[in-house]
């Protein structure tokens, strides 16, 4: 069984945001909730490199191990999704996650969050696959239908891949190969890159 | 001709080491730093907090790796929960121990038939709007902690959830109103807490009557003064942060956050534990003490029991249960005579 991952190259990402657009479109997610973002770090200044990132499905998520509620679950693919119904909005998720995936529709007083929401590697929730209650909820179910995340999927460098981690490793052991070692310094060496 | 050996022998050892001790400068290292470890050190914030640049607009969202995040998952998962648990067990032994030893402390002379006004009503409307919030709060705020781990299997998670959402939305809605009720009992309880050290001391080195013998004590003993000033300043731990983790509308960053929790769950969780010591101390611990703070009158020999240098100063203003009944019955607020108590 395939072990699930997002990968985003630093080497290829250019700040473009198609895949924060993608996702949100994709998904029909609410106004001030972003499943993915990209940031850039040295913005403007040498070194200058940008990375998109959302939920990491994490083999020991820090989400499902502080959720009060335990409303997380892992797939047999290895994705980390959750159960609305279940999710009471403390927020805690967003505490403990390194990478900011857990967002709320709302950010009020008396702690008023709603439900969390996160990247779903575009698979969707406990519901039955495709039924529209799903689709509210969690938005698309790509993986049902045999097709990957659409952020990775439509992404024009290919600096975000999504998959099976070994496809993915594989890839990238082979792009670092051809740029040579130290890659951030020497940057991508166009005429060797064979992919 | 040896000695002329020995030179020319001399100048070559020297000469050899004069060309070791000077040798040409080395070339250029290959040597440089990779920038892709660069990148990775900043992104993991390993020299201080690097925000970056981003389109969205969200609380971090500049920041690509949480570094707080492990840390307190650790402390409320490793530290928190187990600790906060264990210490609830240890302390409700303690008190069932000490019941199964010393029993229902009676009064040493029986009920004396004489009653002593000792809470106001609004002392007593004070304490029991306090209590009534602390009690609901450590209750819904217990459940977010170790619902989990005790009620999930009780319920399930779905119905746990539902007894969750109801416990969060208490939590949020009633601390706030906590602030009030802790104000207003702070302010009509100090006077009498302030501490006197000499009596204090002497109430805490003789165990403070915990194993037989009474130490002398005036309104409020060196224990009660303990837990009220624990209390105060527990309690005003437990406002700011339950505030500032209330209100999530000011930006509050998620480092913010967790420091406050980690105040919120230290202060909360000593609050709890220690009460349980003054819930069973005001209840069925000793003869003739819940009514005190019920009907707000003591019994003479009570007072003359558990706070003998006050029962010194107003056992003049004793008097008997009837005619206190009948006045509470006639609806006749003693509010006047009341601050002399």
């Amino acid at each position: 069984m395939a072990r699930m991952k997002f990968y985003c190259d630093a080497e290829r990402c250019i700040e473009c945001n198609a895949c924060v657009t993608a996702c949100k479109n994709e998904h029909d997610i609410p106004w001030g909730v972003n499943r993915r973002r990209v940031v850039t770090i040295k913005d403007g200044e040498q070194g200058e490199r940008s990375l998109s990132v959302a939920c990491m499905h994490c083999s020991d998520a820090p989400c499902a191990a502080v959720c009060p509620v335990d409303c997380f679950y892992t797939t047999g693919d290895g994705i980390v999704l959750h159960d609305k119904d279940i999710c009471i909005g403390c927020g805690y998720c967003f505490y403990a996650c390194p990478f900011g995936a857990p967002q709320f529709p709302e950010e009020a007083a008396f702690s008023s969050r709603g439900k969390m929401d996160k990247c779903t590697f575009c698979a969707g929730g406990p519901e039955d696959d495709n039924s529209s209650e799903e689709y509210k909820k969690y938005g698309r179910n790509r993986l049902s239908e045999g097709k990957l995340p659409l952020c990775a999927e439509m992404c024009s460098t290919h600096a975000l891949l999504a998959g099976d981690a070994d496809v993915l490793s594989d890839i990238y052991r082979k792009r670092v190969i051809n740029r040579g070692a130290s890659a951030f310094e020497w940057g991508v060496n166009f005429d060797k890159a064979k992919l | 001709m040896r000695i002329h050996t020995l030179l020319v022998v001399f100048c070559l050892i020297a000469s050899v080491f004069q060309v070791q001790a000077a040798p040409p400068p080395p070339p250029p290292s290959l040597y440089t730093s990779d920038p892709g470890i660069e990148l990775w050190n900043e992104i993991r914030q390993r020299n201080g907090e690097v925000r970056g640049v981003t389109q969205v607009k969200s609380t971090d969202a500049d920041i690509l790796i949480n570094v707080s995040g492990e840390n307190w998952r650790q402390y409320r998962m490793q530290q928190l929960i187990p600790i906060a648990g264990a210490a609830i067990l240890i302390v409700l032994l303690t008190i069932l121990v000490f019941r199964l030893l010393r029993g229902n402390i009676k009064l040493s002379e029986g009920r004396s038939g004489l009653k002593i006004l000792r809470f106001t009503t609004n002392q007593r409307l004070a304490h029991w709007s306090t209590a009534t919030l602390f009690v609901i709060l450590g209750l819904t705020g217990l459940t977010l902690l170790l619902g989990r781990k005790f009620l999930i299997p009780v319920f399930g998670a779905e119905g746990f959830s539902n007894i969750a959402v109801v416990a969060k939305f208490l939590h949020d809605y009633l601390g706030p109103l906590f602030v009030f009720a802790l104000t207003w009992l702070f302010v009509l309880f100090v006077r009498d807490n302030m501490p006197s050290p000499k009596l204090d001391l002497q109430w805490l080195l003789s165990g403070g009557g915990l194993f037989g013998k009474h130490a002398h004590s005036d309104r409020y003993n060196a224990g009660e003064k303990a837990w009220f000033w624990l209390a105060a300043i527990g309690g005003l731990a437990v406002i700011v942060s339950g505030l500032v983790l209330d209100f999530p509308i000011f930006g509050q960053t998620r480092a913010t956050m967790e420091f406050y929790h980690f105040v919120h769950s230290v202060s909360a969780v000593v609050l709890i534990v220690v009460s349980f010591g003054h819930i069973y101390m005001g209840t069925a611990a000793l003869e003739a003490t819940f009514e005190v703070m019920q009907t707000g009158y003591c019994d003479a020999n009570w007072a003359k029991d558990h706070h003998d240098l006050w029962y010194e100063k107003v056992k003049d203003s004793a008097q008997p249960e009837e005619q206190v009944q009948s006045v509470a019955k006639a609806g006749m607020a003693q509010r006047g005579s009341t601050d002399t108590a």
